[in-house]
């Protein structure tokens, strides 16, 4: 009887109630869009930045030894110490593995390029440009043995002039800094040579390595006097093979802390410092924060007008039906029994609106992500139970007022007509 | 010798200092008996037949009914005893619009306990109203109405039938009509109050109280 009572109270009233579930479905619709965009485009402004570089940088544990005796301190020597390019697979191994962008090592070495009063001294930079690395064991078994990265990955905003060097065998490709182009007067497909001079105690070995240029590099900062070749070629060059000063991580950390991300390389490798780029962190924390607080404020909004509409529309209702439930507690029926009449009016609303919300939303996403961010908005299942659990929320929580209104109706006072 | 069924000692309403809509009432009802409470408008009738109906408390005074003092009930108690004890008959039917004929009856099996829409149809029947059981109330004339809220208030068998001009809205033939089913109702053993502004319908009890101002003009026996 109560299904029936509740099913044509609600088909009697399909406009009253229409404007109730439209109320709904507008906040449901905001709260859809903006949370499916949040979650989306917390991942796409963190890939954004990710272009803008590495935000993990992995060291060698020390680079300085503290020297004296005990009690006495002669301050500290620089001891050059190395991580093995062997191990650097690891880092696409930790439990984050999903969240690594990707990394690239770096093994550094001044060169001398020309002869005589023109020679000047370089930075040969040797790295992975796209290198397929192989993962020996990978985090979970269903994860991909391989993993392509370099800097290339890491430093996609580089402006290159020519090519990048794409073969990872490739041993006399080079991209060179423009000043270094400049100074040495270099253009694209040019050859040079380089001059490595190896000291040790009883003298000193030089090595001579030729060099094309395939592309030439504008960053705006330190790489513009590099010059970047495979890293194999730079530890043949210098003999230090399986040997590397440091490797880049570009590490997406909207969904993890980055300070947890480093600790887990750090146990992964050992004698390594993962250090993480404190600005651009902050600074992506700080924004992707902002956007998700604008979101959630409009959310909030969207939901008070909500509210809003189904406390008007409920309140008409039960202004409208007085008599009528001053005649269902005159034949008997409890506060309770009327609470839960409007009580469940108002969660039908609820669904009804939450669903509908949510398709709209999903649609609205789309527009957000296309007009705004410039990137579609993958919709995501699992908003639905949320969105009908806040859109349910709403719909009660809006109904408590009418509601109460409804239990003091005194049915001596409707029934004859006051 | 018949039993008090109603028994009201020093009933005041009271809704200002000027306001006295009953004005210290006093006196039984027997059980099975036709009570028809007449009086001008303003008088007090509707209201003491609210509080006899525990639709309302009065300012002062105590109500008894069946033997229970139901002016110290709470309204949930109130509640749970009208629809234990009390049928009610609008004049103006006051029926659920969107419900047919046997919801609205069905309705009020809901609110007391479980629903029996067997039961609800054989009320329906007795009240000649078998082939309007579908029919929701827009569709049902003026006196069928009535016979649907006659039929709601009998369908949990309640010992007192409390009715409020139930002809008042009705033309002559429909009158009739529901008149011979209160007096079958009566005949059955119910006890009826039947407010009325009808010097003739006032003669068909078999007791009859004049209110005026809150307070009794006359109360006199038929058969006595």
């Amino acid at each position: 009887m109560f299904i029936r009572i509740l099913r044509k109270s609600l088909s009697k009233r399909k406009s009253r109630i229409a404007i109730a579930v439209i109320s709904v479905i507008i906040g449901a619709a905001i709260a859809t869009a903006l949370l499916s965009v949040s979650l989306d485009v917390s991942e796409k402004v963190g890939q954004e930045f990710r272009k803008y570089g590495a935000n993990l940088l992995v060291v060698p544990e020390s680079d300085t030894i503290d020297v004296g005796f005990p009690g006495v301190e002669f301050g500290s020597v620089t001891e050059q110490r190395y991580i093995s390019e062997s191990d650097i697979w690891k880092i696409k191994s930790i439990y984050w593995r999903n969240n690594v962008l990707g990394f690239t090592p770096l093994l550094y070495q001044v060169v001398i390029i020309g002869q005589g009063i023109d020679a000047q001294q370089v930075v040969l930079v040797g790295t992975y440009f796209n290198k397929e690395v192989e993962i020996l064991e990978p985090y979970s078994p269903n994860d991909d043995s391989t993993f392509t990265t370099g800097i290339k990955e890491i430093s996609p905003w580089w402006n290159v002039e020519g090519e990048w060097i794409e073969d990872s065998n490739d041993t006399t490709g080079s991209m060179i800094g423009t000043n270094v182009a400049e100074k040495l007067n270099l253009t694209l497909g040019d050859s040079y040579t380089i001059k490595y001079i190896d000291t040790f105690e009883n003298g000193y070995n030089e090595t001579y390595y030729n060099l094309t240029v395939t592309g030439i590099i504008t960053t705006g900062g330190n790489e513009d006097d590099q010059i970047f070749v495979n890293l194999q070629v730079a530890q043949d060059i210098t003999s230090r093979d399986d040997k590397i000063h440091t490797v880049q991580v570009s590490a997406l950390c909207n969904a993890c802390p980055v300070d947890t991300f480093a600790e887990e390389i750090e146990g992964k490798i050992s004698d390594i410092e993962a250090r993480t780029v404190k600005q651009l962190v902050s600074a992506e924390m700080s924004i992707l924060g902002k956007i998700e607080n604008m979101m959630f404020l409009v959310t909030i909004v969207a939901l008070l007008a909500s509210a809003l509409g189904v406390t008007t529309t409920m309140t008409t209702s039960v202004i409208e039906r007085k008599k009528e439930i001053g005649l269902m507690k005159s034949v008997g029926a409890e506060n309770k029994k009327i609470m839960s009449l409007f009580f469940s009016e108002a969660t039908i609303i609820g669904i009804i609106g939450g669903i509908a919300g949510f398709i709209i939303g999903v649609i609205l996403a789309q527009i957000i992500g296309i007009s705004v961010f410039n990137t579609s908005i993958t919709p995501r299942l699992e908003i639905i139970p949320i969105v009908l659990l806040v859109s349910i929320t709403v719909a009660l929580l809006a109904s408590i007022i009418p509601i109460r209104r409804a239990i003091r109706v005194e049915p001596a006072v409707v029934l004859r007509g006051e | 010798m018949k039993l008090d069924i109603i028994r009201l000692k020093e009933i005041y309403k009271i809704y200002n200092e000027n306001t006295h809509a009953l004005d210290g009432l006093n006196f039984s009802m027997n059980k099975g008996d036709w009570t028809t409470i007449t009086g001008p408008s303003g008088s007090g009738k509707t209201t003491l037949l609210n509080i006899i109906g525990c639709l309302d408390s009065p300012t002062k005074g105590s109500v008894f009914i069946n033997g229970t003092k139901i002016t110290g009930l709470n309204q949930k108690e109130l509640t749970c005893f009208r629809r234990e004890h009390i049928g009610l008959i609008f004049q103006q039917y006051h029926l659920v619009p969107y419900l047919t004929a046997l919801e609205n009856v069905m309705m009020a099996q809901y609110y007391h306990s479980v629903v029996d829409e067997t039961q609800a149809i054989d009320v329906l029947k007795r009240v000649g109203l078998s082939h309007r059981l579908t029919h929701i109330p827009a569709h049902l004339s003026g006196g069928e109405q009535q016979r649907v809220c006659i039929a709601r208030a009998l369908i949990n068998e309640p010992e007192i039938l409390l009715a409020d001009e139930p002809t008042g809205n009705l033309d002559q033939k429909n009158g009739e009509v529901v008149l011979k089913l209160i007096k079958d109702l009566h005949k059955e053993g119910h006890t009826i109050i039947l407010i009325t502004h009808n010097p003739e319908i006032a003669q068909l009890g078999e007791r009859r109280i004049n209110l005026i101002d809150g307070r009794v003009d006359f109360d006199s026996y038929k058969n006595r």
